[in-house]
Protein backbone atom coordinates (compact mmCIF):
# COMPACT_ATOMS: atom_id res chain seq x y z
CA UNK A 1 0.00 0.00 0.00
CA UNK A 2 1.10 3.54 -1.09
CA UNK A 3 1.53 5.49 2.19
CA UNK A 4 0.46 9.28 1.04
CA UNK A 5 1.87 11.25 4.91
CA UNK A 6 -0.31 14.50 3.96
CA UNK A 7 -3.71 12.93 2.96
CA UNK A 8 -4.67 13.20 6.62
CA UNK A 9 -3.20 16.43 7.15
CA UNK A 10 -6.74 18.62 5.99
CA UNK A 11 -9.22 16.71 8.54
CA UNK A 12 -6.70 16.47 11.61
CA UNK A 13 -6.24 20.95 11.30
CA UNK A 14 -10.22 21.39 10.78
CA UNK A 15 -10.80 18.54 14.49
CA UNK A 16 -8.19 21.25 16.05
CA UNK A 17 -9.95 24.26 14.75
CA UNK A 18 -13.26 23.10 15.81
CA UNK A 19 -12.04 22.70 19.43
CA UNK A 20 -11.22 26.13 19.59
CA UNK A 21 -14.26 27.59 17.96
CA UNK A 22 -16.68 27.23 20.77
CA UNK A 23 -18.78 30.20 22.18
CA UNK A 24 -18.96 30.70 25.58
CA UNK A 25 -22.85 31.26 26.33
CA UNK A 26 -22.96 30.34 29.42
CA UNK A 27 -20.13 32.71 30.82
CA UNK A 28 -21.66 34.88 33.27
CA UNK A 29 -19.57 38.25 31.78
CA UNK A 30 -19.47 41.36 33.86
CA UNK A 31 -20.14 44.60 32.06
CA UNK A 32 -18.33 47.89 32.34
CA UNK A 33 -19.85 50.92 30.07
CA UNK A 34 -17.54 53.36 28.73
CA UNK A 35 -18.87 56.78 27.17
CA UNK A 36 -16.62 58.92 24.83
CA UNK A 37 -17.31 62.28 24.80
CA UNK A 38 -15.88 65.34 23.23
CA UNK A 39 -12.89 63.05 22.67
CA UNK A 40 -12.59 62.08 26.02
CA UNK A 41 -13.48 58.36 27.52
CA UNK A 42 -15.45 58.84 30.65
CA UNK A 43 -14.75 57.31 32.99
CA UNK A 44 -10.75 57.43 31.71
CA UNK A 45 -9.51 54.85 34.22
CA UNK A 46 -11.60 51.35 35.06
CA UNK A 47 -11.12 48.85 37.45
CA UNK A 48 -11.42 45.13 36.54
CA UNK A 49 -10.87 41.86 38.57
CA UNK A 50 -7.95 39.97 38.13
CA UNK A 51 -7.83 36.82 35.72
CA UNK A 52 -11.88 37.78 34.53
CA UNK A 53 -13.02 38.30 31.18
CA UNK A 54 -15.20 41.38 31.19
CA UNK A 55 -17.55 42.94 28.44
CA UNK A 56 -16.66 46.93 27.69
CA UNK A 57 -19.60 48.58 25.98
CA UNK A 58 -18.15 51.71 24.38
CA UNK A 59 -21.06 54.54 23.79
CA UNK A 60 -19.73 56.94 21.43
CA UNK A 61 -21.67 60.17 21.95
CA UNK A 62 -19.93 62.42 19.44
CA UNK A 63 -20.94 62.65 15.80
CA UNK A 64 -17.01 61.92 14.61
CA UNK A 65 -15.96 58.15 15.14
CA UNK A 66 -12.84 56.74 17.30
CA UNK A 67 -10.98 53.82 17.00
CA UNK A 68 -9.83 51.79 20.69
CA UNK A 69 -7.11 51.04 20.61
CA UNK A 70 -4.55 49.19 23.09
CA UNK A 71 -1.02 47.27 22.40
CA UNK A 72 -1.43 46.28 26.20
CA UNK A 73 -4.98 44.68 25.94
CA UNK A 74 -4.50 43.66 21.93
CA UNK A 75 -7.18 45.34 21.09
CA UNK A 76 -8.57 47.65 18.35
CA UNK A 77 -12.09 48.30 16.89
CA UNK A 78 -13.86 51.34 15.17
CA UNK A 79 -16.73 52.57 17.61
CA UNK A 80 -19.05 54.63 14.50
CA UNK A 81 -20.51 58.15 16.17
CA UNK A 82 -23.73 57.76 17.92
CA UNK A 83 -23.03 54.13 18.24
CA UNK A 84 -22.25 51.35 20.78
CA UNK A 85 -19.02 48.90 20.03
CA UNK A 86 -18.32 45.68 22.28
CA UNK A 87 -14.86 44.40 22.92
CA UNK A 88 -14.32 41.52 25.42
CA UNK A 89 -11.18 41.87 27.18
CA UNK A 90 -8.99 39.70 29.81
CA UNK A 91 -8.74 37.41 31.64
CA UNK A 92 -5.54 39.54 32.36
CA UNK A 93 -2.71 39.58 35.38
CA UNK A 94 -2.34 42.52 37.40
CA UNK A 95 -1.30 45.61 36.13
CA UNK A 96 -2.26 48.81 34.32
CA UNK A 97 -3.16 47.98 30.67
CA UNK A 98 -3.87 52.20 29.06
CA UNK A 99 -5.90 52.31 26.02
CA UNK A 100 -6.11 55.41 23.43
CA UNK A 101 -8.87 56.18 20.47
CA UNK A 102 -6.88 56.18 18.18
CA UNK A 103 -8.29 59.05 15.47
CA UNK A 104 -7.94 61.23 18.46
CA UNK A 105 -5.10 60.15 20.37
CA UNK A 106 -4.45 63.43 22.51
CA UNK A 107 -7.18 63.70 24.26
CA UNK A 108 -8.80 60.59 24.49
CA UNK A 109 -6.72 58.18 26.73
CA UNK A 110 -7.75 56.13 29.65
CA UNK A 111 -6.65 52.41 31.21
CA UNK A 112 -8.05 49.18 32.70
CA UNK A 113 -6.65 48.71 36.26
CA UNK A 114 -6.30 45.00 37.00
CA UNK A 115 -6.65 44.29 40.76
CA UNK B 1 -2.90 66.07 15.03
CA UNK B 2 -0.15 65.74 12.24
CA UNK B 3 2.29 63.51 14.17
CA UNK B 4 -1.04 61.07 14.97
CA UNK B 5 -2.27 61.37 11.65
CA UNK B 6 1.63 60.34 10.35
CA UNK B 7 1.43 57.48 12.87
CA UNK B 8 -2.31 56.00 11.81
CA UNK B 9 -1.50 56.33 8.23
CA UNK B 10 1.70 54.32 8.31
CA UNK B 11 0.38 51.99 10.51
CA UNK B 12 -2.19 50.71 7.96
CA UNK B 13 -0.28 51.37 4.83
CA UNK B 14 3.15 49.45 6.31
CA UNK B 15 1.46 46.10 5.97
CA UNK B 16 0.08 46.43 2.63
CA UNK B 17 3.28 48.12 1.36
CA UNK B 18 4.85 44.74 2.61
CA UNK B 19 2.85 42.55 0.73
CA UNK B 20 2.97 44.29 -2.14
CA UNK B 21 6.70 44.88 -2.21
CA UNK B 22 6.87 40.75 -1.82
CA UNK B 23 4.69 40.33 -4.82
CA UNK B 24 6.13 43.02 -7.05
CA UNK B 25 9.71 41.44 -6.47
CA UNK B 26 8.14 37.73 -7.60
CA UNK B 27 6.61 38.82 -10.25
CA UNK B 28 9.34 40.70 -11.47
CA UNK B 29 12.16 37.62 -10.87
CA UNK B 30 9.11 35.45 -12.97
CA UNK B 31 9.01 37.87 -15.82
CA UNK B 32 5.17 39.04 -15.05
CA UNK B 33 3.91 42.58 -15.90
CA UNK B 34 2.25 44.83 -13.67
CA UNK B 35 -1.09 45.31 -14.89
CA UNK B 36 -2.05 43.69 -11.48
CA UNK B 37 -1.03 46.32 -9.49
CA UNK B 38 -3.36 48.92 -11.25
CA UNK B 39 -6.25 46.61 -10.81
CA UNK B 40 -5.68 45.71 -6.92
CA UNK B 41 -4.88 49.15 -6.30
CA UNK B 42 -8.25 50.17 -8.30
CA UNK B 43 -10.41 47.35 -6.86
CA UNK B 44 -9.26 47.77 -3.42
CA UNK B 45 -9.92 51.60 -3.65
CA UNK B 46 -13.56 50.34 -4.24
CA UNK B 47 -13.40 47.75 -1.63
CA UNK B 48 -12.38 49.99 1.20
CA UNK B 49 -15.05 53.07 -0.19
CA UNK B 50 -17.68 50.40 0.21
CA UNK B 51 -16.47 48.80 3.58
CA UNK B 52 -15.95 52.31 4.70
CA UNK B 53 -19.53 53.51 4.47
CA UNK B 54 -21.05 50.73 5.30
CA UNK B 55 -18.88 49.79 8.63
CA UNK B 56 -22.04 50.90 11.02
CA UNK B 57 -24.00 48.61 9.72
CA UNK B 58 -21.24 45.65 9.57
CA UNK B 59 -20.35 46.26 13.09
CA UNK B 60 -24.21 45.23 14.05
CA UNK B 61 -23.81 41.94 12.79
CA UNK B 62 -23.38 39.19 15.14
CA UNK B 63 -24.71 40.95 18.34
CA UNK B 64 -22.41 43.95 17.32
CA UNK B 65 -18.79 41.62 16.41
CA UNK B 66 -19.42 41.79 12.88
CA UNK B 67 -16.18 43.89 12.48
CA UNK B 68 -14.20 42.18 14.11
CA UNK B 69 -15.90 38.72 12.27
CA UNK B 70 -15.45 40.56 8.76
CA UNK B 71 -12.15 41.60 9.39
CA UNK B 72 -10.82 38.11 10.82
CA UNK B 73 -12.96 36.44 7.64
CA UNK B 74 -10.79 38.92 5.07
CA UNK B 75 -7.54 37.89 6.85
CA UNK B 76 -8.22 34.36 6.44
CA UNK B 77 -9.11 34.72 3.24
CA UNK B 78 -5.81 36.53 2.71
CA UNK B 79 -3.79 33.69 4.43
CA UNK B 80 -5.79 30.88 2.07
CA UNK B 81 -4.67 32.74 -1.15
CA UNK B 82 -1.30 33.34 0.51
CA UNK B 83 -1.32 29.59 0.93
CA UNK B 84 -2.56 28.55 -2.37
CA UNK B 85 0.23 31.25 -4.35
CA UNK B 86 2.73 29.75 -2.45
CA UNK B 87 1.86 25.94 -3.58
CA UNK B 88 1.45 27.13 -6.97
CA UNK B 89 4.69 28.95 -7.10
CA UNK B 90 6.64 25.89 -5.77
CA UNK B 91 5.00 23.84 -8.15
CA UNK B 92 5.78 26.25 -10.90
CA UNK B 93 9.31 26.17 -9.67
CA UNK B 94 9.81 22.52 -9.10
CA UNK B 95 8.97 21.39 -12.22
CA UNK B 96 10.92 24.49 -14.42
CA UNK B 97 13.77 22.08 -16.50
CA UNK B 98 11.30 19.51 -17.14
CA UNK B 99 9.42 18.77 -19.96
CA UNK B 100 5.93 19.86 -18.77
CA UNK B 101 7.43 22.85 -17.19
CA UNK B 102 6.45 25.53 -20.22
CA UNK B 103 2.73 24.71 -20.31
CA UNK B 104 2.93 24.94 -16.06
CA UNK B 105 4.22 28.36 -16.74
CA UNK B 106 1.55 29.47 -18.53
CA UNK B 107 -1.56 28.13 -16.73
CA UNK B 108 -0.04 28.59 -13.34
CA UNK B 109 0.82 32.44 -14.37
CA UNK B 110 -3.18 33.45 -14.45
CA UNK B 111 -3.63 32.03 -10.97
CA UNK B 112 -0.78 33.81 -10.04
CA UNK B 113 -2.00 37.06 -10.94
CA UNK B 114 -5.67 36.17 -9.71
CA UNK B 115 -4.18 35.60 -6.49
CA UNK B 116 -2.32 38.67 -6.09
CA UNK B 117 -5.64 40.92 -7.19
CA UNK B 118 -7.41 39.16 -4.54
CA UNK B 119 -4.53 39.24 -1.85
CA UNK B 120 -3.74 42.91 -2.53
CA UNK B 121 -7.86 44.04 -3.09
CA UNK B 122 -8.61 42.42 0.59
CA UNK B 123 -5.70 44.07 2.22
CA UNK B 124 -5.95 47.42 1.05
CA UNK B 125 -10.39 46.94 1.60
CA UNK B 126 -9.24 46.88 5.42
CA UNK B 127 -6.34 49.17 5.87
CA UNK B 128 -8.29 51.56 3.78
CA UNK B 129 -10.97 51.18 5.65
CA UNK B 130 -9.81 52.54 8.60
CA UNK B 131 -7.99 55.51 7.05
CA UNK B 132 -11.77 56.91 5.21
CA UNK B 133 -13.16 56.51 8.68
CA UNK B 134 -10.32 57.99 9.98
CA UNK B 135 -10.40 61.23 7.15
CA UNK B 136 -13.55 62.34 8.04
CA UNK B 137 -13.76 61.80 11.42
CA UNK B 138 -10.72 64.39 12.10
CA UNK B 139 -11.85 66.90 9.18
CA UNK B 140 -15.18 67.15 10.59
CA UNK B 141 -14.49 67.81 13.93
CA UNK B 142 -11.64 70.10 14.24
CA UNK B 143 -10.15 72.14 11.06
CA UNK B 144 -6.85 70.73 10.62
CA UNK B 145 -7.68 69.28 7.06
CA UNK B 146 -4.01 71.00 6.19
CA UNK B 147 -2.06 68.82 8.81
CA UNK B 148 -4.10 65.81 8.48
CA UNK B 149 -3.50 65.60 4.74
CA UNK B 150 0.52 66.49 5.36
CA UNK B 151 0.59 63.97 8.32
CA UNK B 152 -1.02 61.56 5.67
CA UNK B 153 0.92 61.92 3.05
CA UNK B 154 4.28 61.57 5.12
CA UNK B 155 3.01 58.65 6.81
CA UNK B 156 2.33 56.86 3.46
CA UNK B 157 5.38 58.44 2.19
CA UNK B 158 7.57 56.36 4.80
CA UNK B 159 5.34 52.92 4.76
CA UNK B 160 5.35 52.84 1.18
CA UNK B 161 9.22 53.90 1.49
CA UNK B 162 9.66 50.69 3.52
CA UNK B 163 7.92 48.64 0.90
CA UNK B 164 10.44 50.06 -1.87
CA UNK B 165 13.37 48.81 0.74
CA UNK B 166 12.42 45.49 1.10
CA UNK B 167 11.68 45.15 -2.85
CA UNK B 168 15.10 46.44 -3.93
CA UNK B 169 16.36 44.00 -1.39
CA UNK B 170 14.39 40.98 -2.60
CA UNK B 171 15.51 42.76 -6.70
CA UNK B 172 19.13 43.12 -5.56
CA UNK B 173 19.25 38.88 -5.07
CA UNK B 174 19.82 36.12 -7.65
CA UNK B 175 16.46 34.57 -8.78
CA UNK B 176 17.10 31.21 -6.62
CA UNK B 177 17.38 33.96 -3.17
CA UNK B 178 14.96 36.22 -4.36
CA UNK B 179 12.37 33.47 -4.13
CA UNK B 180 13.56 31.50 -0.92
CA UNK B 181 13.49 35.03 0.92
CA UNK B 182 10.27 36.26 -0.66
CA UNK B 183 8.74 32.81 0.33
CA UNK B 184 10.09 33.11 3.84
CA UNK B 185 8.71 36.42 3.93
CA UNK B 186 5.20 35.63 2.99
CA UNK B 187 5.14 32.51 4.97
CA UNK B 188 5.95 35.14 7.73
CA UNK B 189 3.33 37.66 6.98
CA UNK B 190 0.64 34.50 6.03
CA UNK B 191 1.19 33.32 9.79
CA UNK B 192 0.64 36.97 11.29
CA UNK B 193 -2.62 36.73 9.45
CA UNK B 194 -3.99 33.81 10.98
CA UNK B 195 -2.97 35.69 14.17
CA UNK B 196 -4.27 38.76 13.80
CA UNK B 197 -7.41 36.95 12.88
CA UNK B 198 -7.60 34.94 16.22
CA UNK B 199 -6.50 37.86 17.91
CA UNK B 200 -10.22 39.45 16.01
CA UNK B 201 -12.00 36.64 17.37
CA UNK B 202 -10.75 36.05 20.81
CA UNK B 203 -11.92 39.95 21.04
CA UNK B 204 -15.49 39.03 19.77
CA UNK B 205 -15.42 36.42 22.22
CA UNK B 206 -16.23 33.58 19.26
CA UNK B 207 -12.59 31.81 20.25
CA UNK B 208 -11.97 31.43 24.30
CA UNK B 209 -9.92 34.31 26.03
CA UNK B 210 -6.95 33.00 28.20
CA UNK B 211 -4.50 34.75 30.16
CA UNK B 212 -1.29 35.73 28.05
CA UNK B 213 1.41 32.74 27.36
CA UNK B 214 3.79 35.53 28.17
CA UNK B 215 5.02 39.16 28.26
CA UNK B 216 8.11 40.60 26.12
CA UNK B 217 6.72 44.33 26.48
CA UNK B 218 9.83 44.62 28.40
CA UNK B 219 12.15 43.52 25.77
CA UNK B 220 10.27 44.79 22.38
CA UNK B 221 7.33 47.49 22.86
CA UNK B 222 4.41 46.83 20.60
CA UNK B 223 4.37 50.96 20.94
CA UNK B 224 7.76 50.76 19.35
CA UNK B 225 9.29 51.41 15.75
CA UNK B 226 10.81 48.21 15.34
CA UNK B 227 7.58 46.19 17.35
CA UNK B 228 5.44 48.36 14.57
CA UNK B 229 7.78 46.77 12.29
CA UNK B 230 7.25 43.38 13.53
CA UNK B 231 4.01 43.53 14.10
CA UNK B 232 3.09 43.61 10.29
CA UNK B 233 6.25 41.65 8.98
CA UNK B 234 5.98 38.66 11.79
CA UNK B 235 2.69 39.29 13.48
CA UNK B 236 4.93 40.06 16.33
CA UNK B 237 2.71 40.22 19.77
CA UNK B 238 4.43 40.76 23.43
CA UNK B 239 1.08 39.25 25.43
CA UNK B 240 0.08 36.58 22.92
CA UNK B 241 -2.51 33.63 24.43
CA UNK B 242 -2.08 30.19 23.99
CA UNK B 243 -4.69 29.79 21.27
CA UNK B 244 -3.00 32.30 19.52
CA UNK B 245 0.12 31.61 19.66
CA UNK B 246 -1.12 27.96 18.89
CA UNK B 247 -2.63 29.16 15.73
CA UNK B 248 -0.03 31.27 14.50
CA UNK B 249 2.22 28.08 14.99
CA UNK B 250 -0.29 26.23 12.86
CA UNK B 251 -0.13 29.10 10.25
CA UNK B 252 3.72 29.10 10.09
CA UNK B 253 3.97 25.30 9.76
CA UNK B 254 1.00 24.47 7.29
CA UNK B 255 3.30 26.35 3.96
CA UNK B 256 6.49 25.05 5.12
CA UNK B 257 5.10 21.37 5.41
CA UNK B 258 3.12 21.99 2.01
CA UNK B 259 6.40 23.50 0.04
CA UNK B 260 8.57 20.98 1.63
CA UNK B 261 5.75 18.18 0.62
CA UNK B 262 5.72 19.23 -3.00
CA UNK B 263 9.33 19.04 -3.19
CA UNK B 264 9.54 15.87 -1.92
CA UNK B 265 6.94 14.70 -4.48
CA UNK B 266 8.41 16.28 -7.54
CA UNK B 267 11.88 15.17 -6.42
CA UNK B 268 9.95 11.23 -6.41
CA UNK B 269 8.09 11.53 -9.32
CA UNK B 270 10.02 14.33 -11.88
Amino acid sequence: MKIKPFSYFPFFLIAILLCFFQKNVWADTPIIKIEIRNHLFIPSEILIPENTKVKLIINNLDDTDEEFESYELNREKVIIGKRKGIIFIGPLPAGEYPFFGEFFPKTAQGKVIVK
Amino acid sequence: MLLSSVIIILREVLEAALLFSIFIALSRQLGFDFKWVAWSLFLGLIGAMIYGLNIDAVSQWYDGVGQEVTNALMQLGIYLMLLLYMLLLSITLFSTGRPNSINHKKTLKPALVFIMIIVSTLAITREGAEVILYFFSVTRSENHLVAVLTGMTIGGSIGISIGFLFYYFLSSLNFKWSIIIGLSLMIMVAAAMVSQASLLLIQADWLPSQLPLWDTSGWLSERSAIGQLMYALIGYEATPTAIQAGLYLCGFIVPILLILGLKFKYNLYP
